[in-house]
């Protein structure tokens, strides 16, 4: 699978969200998305995922518009995970998780497999209202991962921002295996260490435009990061000798 | 379909018929006012049977309609009555009646026609002035939804004061809402055809229901066309809403109350919560209907609105209360 962004943008009334993006990735990549709040990322991704239609502009997969395949079509190709995953309604978390397969047809070896990577089958029955918010994002990726078709796309916006430390590892190993099944794999992400760990790639966004972007070790460095989140930024070397972004 | 879900199907559908079989045996008697539990005489039977069959259709039918609307609106408080639809359908009832009186005219479909096209202007108006950034926003809906019934309302009002002093007996008796004791049955069997196929179509989409419960991007994300079900959604619990109307006048509650009676019952699936949802929404109507044969004030019966709204009233302030951290 192809993605192609060329000359994108977006404009919400008269504030310009986005502007012209250009960028394109193949099968098999991680590619981190990041920036300060309000750079513009959600808006990205959304246009990734086919869930917003570009002001001007076009996003195709495999030379097809993304906003223009039908949602049914769409859902065999690309996955969504939000920030915030929201359901209305008296819901357990396997039902959720469910939701993934609402397109592609009914699969109870999708969903078990999904629910136990992210080590929720032993509550997939809780209500959904009463889980916390970290089992909430890992059940949003479950679905995802139930939904998914590998070599397809998965787009996730902020998928780590309320996971613990160990369930944050479980998640860049799944994303790493969905990449080495030849997915695109798109993930904003607000922690650089993380980014750093699983992405091939990293596009900086700023006030609505990509200032940088390339292979993630040339792109995150503490004098390119520093400048666009306007704060002083450091190596820091831990004992396994692995180089961390730190801020002094 | 699991064991339990099917227990508490059957649970519930042998208490409508306890209930219904309640309505059809309570009798008063006219002097002393004693209850007696007896069938009546053959010729009176049809007084107690024609209004069971109008409470299961509107009662079935309300109950759907709000759980189609509280889907549609992503919002627990979202009914036909809380968003002006039954006041709407209403005002366009009342408007037939006042133009068929006033001018000696017939329209085909009558009243009914009028309840269809006020529910459906009502709920529009509700929806697009509650739009606000793409979405909809609950609280701003509810809002508004007070103000257009509040609106409908006065326009009823007009009405009534506009008509001729004969009218404006059968004007408020309507507005109390009450269950037919006289019906042509072939109204009866059209209108409850049309809410069983209502109701029917809604269980059918219980899948996209489920997953319209989603934000709106996760919903598309996962295949639903949004735009699609929601119009879908919309007409069809506008015309059950106001196939309500049209039998029993302004019936308050039920839309709202019943979808969250079998919700206490079932979890997830539309498919079934909303054939939960017709049996409660009818159990509701028909045990309503039981507690003012009980009932004597001391100048006949009450309507039946009146006893939907006193008890549907207290169990909206609960869940008013209980929702208020997230509307």
């Amino acid at each position: 699978m192809r993605l192609h962004i060329s000359d994108v943008g977006v404009r919400f009334n008269k504030i310009t969200a986005l502007r012209g993006v250009h960028a394109s990735a193949d099968g098999g990549k991680i590619i981190a998305v990041l920036g300060p709040n309000a750079s513009g990322k959600t808006t990205l991704l959304r246009l990734i995922a086919g869930l917003l239609s570009p002001t001007y502009g076009k996003i195709e997969l495999d030379g097809i518009r993304v906003d223009r395949m039908k949602p049914y079509d769409r859902a065999s190709k690309v996955s969504w995970v939000p920030r915030v995953a929201e359901v209305a309604g008296a819901f357990t978390i396997r039902r959720v998780v469910e939701l993934g397969r609402y397109a592609l047809g009914p699969s109870t070896v999708r969903v078990d497999e999904a629910l136990a990577r992210v080590d929720l089958l032993d509550r997939s029955e809780s209500l959904w209202h009463e889980a916390s918010a970290g089992m909430r994002q890992r059940a949003a990726f479950a679905r995802a991962l139930a939904q998914r078709t590998p070599g397809g796309l998965i787009v996730l916006d902020e998928p780590s921002s309320a996971l613990d430390l160990q369930h944050l590892q479980s998640l860049g190993d799944l994303l790493r295996r969905c990449a080495s099944e030849g997915d695109i794999v798109i993930a904003a992400l607000h922690d650089i260490s993380f980014a750093m760990e699983i992405a091939d790639e990293a596009v900086v966004l700023k006030e609505g435009q990509v200032v940088l972007a390339g292979q993630t070790r040339a792109v995150l460095t503490p004098s390119s990061l520093g400048g666009v989140f306007g704060v002083d930024l450091a190596w820091a070397v831990d004992d396994a000798g692995k180089r961390h972004l730190v801020m002094p | 379909m699991r064991i339990r879900t099917l227990s508490i199907i059957v649970f519930l559908g042998i208490c409508l018929i306890v209930a219904a079989l309640v309505r059809l045996l309570i009798t008063r008697d006219v002097d002393d006012g004693s209850i007696t539990f007896s069938l009546p005489e053959d010729r009176f039977f049809i007084y107690r049977f024609v209004p069971l069959i109008a409470a299961f259709i509107v009662g079935s039918g309300l109950g759907v309609s709000g759980m189609g609307l509280q889907v549609l609106l992503r919002n627990p408080l979202a009914s036909p009555w809380i968003l002006g639809l039954s006041s709407g359908a209403g005002l366009g009832v009342m408007t037939m009646m006042f133009v068929e009186h006033t001018y000696n005219v017939g329209f085909l479909g009558g009243q009914s026609i009028g309840a269809v096209i006020g529910a459906i202007v009502t709920l529009s108006l509700v929806y697009l002035l509650s739009r606000r950034r793409g979405g909809i926003d609950p609280m701003t809906m509810v809002l508004v939804g007070v103000v257009i019934s509040v609106l409908c309302g006065a326009g009823i009002m007009i009405l009534q004061h506009a008509v001729p002093m004969g009218l404006r007996g059968a004007f408020t008796t309507w507005l109390m809402g009450s269950l037919p004791e006289i019906e042509a049955w072939w109204k009866l069997t059209v209108l409850g055809v049309i809410t069983l196929l209502g109701i029917l179509l809604i269980a059918w989409w219980g899948p996209t229901l489920d997953a319209a419960c989603l934000s709106d991007d996760e919903a598309t994300s996962v295949g639903v066309d949004l735009p699609n079900i929601r119009r879908k959604l919309f007409v069809t619990s506008s015309v059950l809403a106001a196939i309500g109307v049209i039998l029993a006048g302004p019936i308050a509650f039920v839309g709202l109350i019943a979808p969250h009676g079998a919700r206490l019952f079932i979890h997830g699936s539309h498919r079934v919560l909303t054939l939960t949802t017709a049996i409660v929404g009818a159990l509701l109507l028909v045990c309503a209907d039981d507690i003012r044969q009980l009932i004597d004030v001391g100048s006949g019966r009450l309507p039946i609105g009146i006893v939907t709204s006193v008890f549907g009233g207290i169990v909206f302030l609960v869940l008013l209360l209980r929702n208020r951290g997230r509307i």
